[in-house]
């Protein structure tokens, strides 16, 4: 056993012993909680750390075992991975400090961590996961950790809006379940493989492998929330704000999104993807759910509603990227797996600041909040100017690399769609932006709780400004090794080679 | 080198960092008095370093590099110029009411309009184009008032809209040159296949700020209702920089496009003109001032059009822009200066005080030994109608002396109205000397500024003499005008 081998296992254990435990802890131990999810939320960023410097390195680090014969069970640590491994162990330790603030004196604290550990330890396995059988595990175990977190309030609302999530997650997780069956019956167990498998295939191949990419976009774009299989997004927005954050920005959207950049990559290969004509079907679905969602958004008077199909359209920023065939293009959708997560956490965080201290859940009730919660407002500020496209933040360069991709590939269409989506973005955000700091405040907070000398606890405000600064860096820094955009291209490199 | 380099960075660093005394409410008081300094170092970057000044940052961005060129070291002379001045003036004219957020917003205003100037990749120069145009909105809402309010509205959403159309037209350029430096691109766009259709979202994208006929609606609501010191240089040096980004991505000096050259003369004469005509019926003078920045920036319109049209004069109307750009900017600054002056008691002070406001505002009609009459000579050599060869042509000095009524007209109907609305009173020693230095800026410094080197030497007086009837005239004929009109309004 040398340490190549238990480096992956390693990361996927921290979470999940941590969540054992968790379990098992009293409701009362505060100070045990909050030490034990945060040292291993410190292990886990130590140890993707050093993965995804072995990975710069052209190092592979992998463990695998069979589980029945021709069924494996395999993690692996590869660039892509890294990718997605990176932005969750990051952010993971972020929202772990923020939960830790926002459930201080709410009740099943217990449970609550002990799921949002597994919940994260799923992401970790979705990340790792060397085949679509691991993959497939583990994206059920997130939809099955997630739904108690959906729910934790227990309200009739929360309930409801659990068992709409779990309906639609568990039917796309049949789909899916069903499409990865017929495949294994085609071409037996096939682990995901720089560059794909179907470069030259049998034309009598081609009808069943474009169904089955089919199925696997249907079962996939459910927690990616691609139009129309969104309907569970919105609702979800009753859960407390860290599970909010964790839903939209890391772990069940984006496990959606990896999924369909894994099937592509990996699988299909996006030569042979393109061939078969299935990315020209795929980004005419991203691009309506991008202007879908900006559209639906416009009309929200809820903030976490508004940021939610903000959510529905910015991720599919990511499917569209892999639609446009070309290696800036590749690069700009996978860099948006980073990009949109930082970006988004920051404004759920914000969101969450502002129900917890001030009581405010509706927009219009945000008038001079930029006066009594400046931090919270700032970060809020960067991420809307970040989801909106202006640079020198991190949507900017997403934005500005898929363009140049469309534009090398000859889809000048997408220019437009970009354009579009941020004209809408700017529509939404920006007279937020105004009531935050150019409105006069009218009345007073719904429900405004006090933390001594700053704005609220210091628990609530870091992360988002951390998240915010996050954001600026990786935008000003793009350009320099270990970026996003630097990491994303490494994986177009290795993927692509074209 | 490391000198120069510092300098640059210095240049951005400073406006940026002096965000940290935003931290802490009782810095307010502070944080106004570093408002004058904050553009210190961008202008003596301007003044001291060399035009083949630039620093690599790779890092930054998509590869960042940011510099100096002959352009771009008159803009930075001007803008640094002017946000100092104006900067003065700010301190004097501040009331406790928002104070931090004003400083927030100008130190951010400052920054991305010192930045543009600097920027010689496309990432760092859409970015700080994109930070002065939305921080700029934190100055333009800044009183707070519904009318404030919705020249925001009209003046973010158009500029929401011209962003998006600088991006494609920036990304389209972009890919053609297959390069990041802004350098690449005119020869890039003269190339591209869809030559008009990234002209003409560049055009349009960087007229919104310049102000273009039919994009200019938000100015006139906006710059009005700002306060006093961010109209002068939301007039003055962030219209500009509409200018700049067209001078530096059109296919200049590449390729000679007629048609382009025409349109933009039509447009350039309907804004000078329709500015002028639009202007005289404002009542108030922060709003003629903004009309006749519109009619003003018609004229270099029109000289964008010239050498669009015609390769060889490009060069050196480049050099004549850029010193018709430092012209105006300083008198123009100083003109919004004066509206807030107050009147001193005593008559014979009340005669300078209105002298040295209307001296500006003569050099932007031409007055003989003004900035005005300097920019105006250079320009009527090279539009001579022998020089070009598309349609408009001909009508280039008849446009110009038009040009020059208009403004004169803009200007008294400006000294009209001001002087219905100025009070009688004292001025804070910092306006005072925020205003004076404008003043002198426009009337005294202005020869003493760098010039572009493609500008004819100085030997200036002598023509100007041999001009003066030509120079003269239009004044003249406006004042008639002036004098007919306020005639038949007293009599009715």
């Amino acid at each position: 056993m040398n340490l190549s081998v238990l480096m992956p296992v390693f990361a996927l254990m921290t979470s999940l012993v941590a969540s054992v435990v968790l379990f098992a802890l009293p409701e009362r131990g505060f100070r045990l909680r909050t030490t034990i999810n945060l040292v291993a939320a410190i292990l886990k960023i130590a140890l993707v750390g050093m993965m995804i410097w072995g990975v710069a390195q052209g190092r592979e680090y992998e463990a695998a075992f069979t589980m029945v014969p021709g069924v494996e069970f395999v993690l692996r640590a590869d660039a892509l991975s890294m990718l997605f491994a990176g932005l969750s162990a990051l952010l993971w330790l972020l929202t772990t400090i923020y939960a830790v603030g926002y459930l201080e004196d709410s009740p099943n604290r217990s449970r609550f961590f002990g799921f949002f550990s597994l919940c994260v330890a799923s992401t970790m396995g979705i990340a790792l996961a060397g085949n679509l059988f691991t993959f497939f595990l583990f994206y059920e175990m997130l939809t099955l950790s997630t739904y108690p977190l959906v729910v934790h309030r227990g309200t009739t609302k929360a309930l409801r809006a659990g068992r709409n999530y779990i309906i639609y997650t568990l039917t796309g997780g049949a789909v899916l379940l069903f499409a990865i069956a017929w495949l294994h019956g085609l071409v037996g167990d096939l682990r995901f493989q720089e560059g794909g498998y179907f470069s030259d295939i049998a034309p009598s191949m081609q009808g069943p492998l474009t169904i089955i990419f089919v199925l696997m976009i249907v079962g996939l774009g459910v927690k990616a929330a691609l139009v129309p299989f969104h309907g569970w997004l919105p609702q979800a927005m009753v859960a407390p704000a860290p599970v909010s954050a964790l839903l939209h920005a890391v772990a069940v959207v984006k496990a959606g999104a990896f999924g369909i950049i894994r099937v592509v990559f990996e699988i299909y290969g996006l030569e042979a993807a393109k061939d078969m004509g299935l990315l020209a079907g795929l980004s005419v679905v991203a691009a309506f759910t991008i202007i879908y969602g900006s559209t639906r958004a416009l009309y929200q008077v809820d903030l976490k509603r508004r940021l939610a199909f903000s959510t529905v359209s910015q991720v599919s920023y990511i499917v569209l990227g892999l639609c446009l065939f070309g290696p800036v293009g590749v690069a700009g959708g996978l860099v948006h797996l980073v990009h949109q997560g930082i970006m988004k956490i920051t404004l759920f965080f914000c969101a969450g600041n502002y129900a917890e201290t001030l009581g405010v859940h509706r927009i219009d009730e945000l008038d001079g909040a930029g006066k009594r919660m400046p931090g919270t407002s700032v970060a809020f500020t960067l991420g809307a100017f970040g989801m909106i496209g202006a640079p020198p933040l991190a949507g900017f360069i997403t934005k500005w690399t898929m363009g140049s991709g469309a534009l090398a590939v000859g889809m000048d269409w997408v220019v437009a769609v970009l354009v579009i989506s941020s004209l809408l973005n700017a529509a939404y955000f920006l007279p937020i932006l105004h009531r935050l700091w150019f409105a006069e405040q009218c009345e007073p907070w719904p429900h405004e709780r006090r933390w001594g000398r700053l704005e609220t606890s210091a628990w609530l405000l870091w992360p988002p400004l951390i998240t915010a600064a996050l954001m600026l860096v990786a935008g000003l820094i793009a350009n320099l090794p270990f970026s996003p955009l630097s990491w994303a291209e490494l994986i177009v490199a290795r993927e692509v080679a074209l | 080198m490391f000198a120069s380099n510092l300098l640059l960075l210095l240049a951005i660093i400073l406006p940026l960092a002096s965000l940290l005394l935003a931290l802490r409410p009782d810095w307010q008081q502070a944080y106004r008095y570093c408002l004058p300094l904050l553009p210190l170092p961008a202008l003596l970057a301007g003044l001291t370093l060399g035009p083949d000044a630039s620093l690599e940052l790779p890092g930054l961005l998509l590869g960042g590099r940011w510099g100096l060129d002959e352009l771009r070291q008159v803009f930075l002379v001007l803008t640094a110029t002017l946000w100092l001045v104006a900067g003065v003036f700010a301190v004097g004219y501040l009331k406790v009411h928002y104070l931090r957020r004003f400083c927030v917003f100008w130190a951010l205003t400052l920054a991305g309009n010192l930045g543009l100037v600097m920027a010689q990749d496309i990432a760092s120069f859409y970015s700080f184009f994109a930070l002065m145009t939305f921080a700029g909105y934190g100055l333009v809402v800044h009183e707070g008032t519904g009318e404030a309010n919705h020249a925001g509205r009209v003046y973010l959403a158009m500029a929401v809209v011209g962003e998006m159309a600088i991006l494609s037209g920036l990304l389209m350029a972009a890919q053609q040159a297959g390069s990041g430096l802004l350098a690449d691109l005119p020869a890039a766009v003269a190339e591209a296949d869809r030559r008009w259709l990234i002209m003409f979202l560049l055009l349009a994208g960087f007229g919104v700020k310049a102000g273009l006929p039919l994009l200019h609606f938000w100015l006139p609501l906006a710059h009005p209702v700002a306060p006093t010191p961010a109209s002068a240089v939301l007039s003055g040096a962030m219209i500009k920089a509409g200018l700049l980004g067209w001078l530096v991505t059109l296919p200049f000096g590449e390729v000679s496009l007629p048609d382009w050259g025409n349109a933009l003369v039509i447009l350039g004469a309907v804004g000078s003109l329709g500015g002028a005509v639009l202007g005289v019926r404002q009542r108030r003078p922060k709003t003629v001032l903004a009309y006749s920045s519109i009619s003003q920036m018609g004229l270099m319109t029109l000289m964008v059009g010239a050498a669009l049209a015609n390769t060889e004069y490009a060069g050196p109307l480049f050099a004549v822009m850029a010193l018709y750009v430092l012209h105006h900017g300083l008198a123009k600054g100083s003109l919004f200066l004066s509206t807030a002056m107050a009147l001193p008691a005593g008559r014979g002070g009340q005669w300078l005080l209105w002298l040295l406001i209307a001296l500006p505002g003569l050099s932007l009609a031409g007055l003989p030994f003004t900035s005005g009459a300097a920019s105006k000579l250079a320009m009527k050599e090279l539009l001579k109608p022998g020089n070009f060869e598309f349609a408009m042509a001909p009508y280039l000095p008849m446009l110009m002396s038009a040009g020059a009524v208009a403004t004169m007209l803009l200007v008294w109907r400006f000294l009209w109205v001001q002087r219905a609305a100025a009070s009688v009173g004292s001025n804070p020693a910092f306006m005072c000397l925020g205003w004076g230095l404008a003043t002198a800026g426009s009337l005294v410094l202005f020869w003493w500024l760098p010039w572009p080197g493609a500008v004819p030497d100085k030997a200036w007086l002598a023509t100007m003499v041999h001009e003066s009837w030509s120079l003269f005239w239009p004044i003249l004929v406006a004042t008639v005008i002036a004098a007919l009109a306020w005639r038949s309004v007293k009599q009715r």
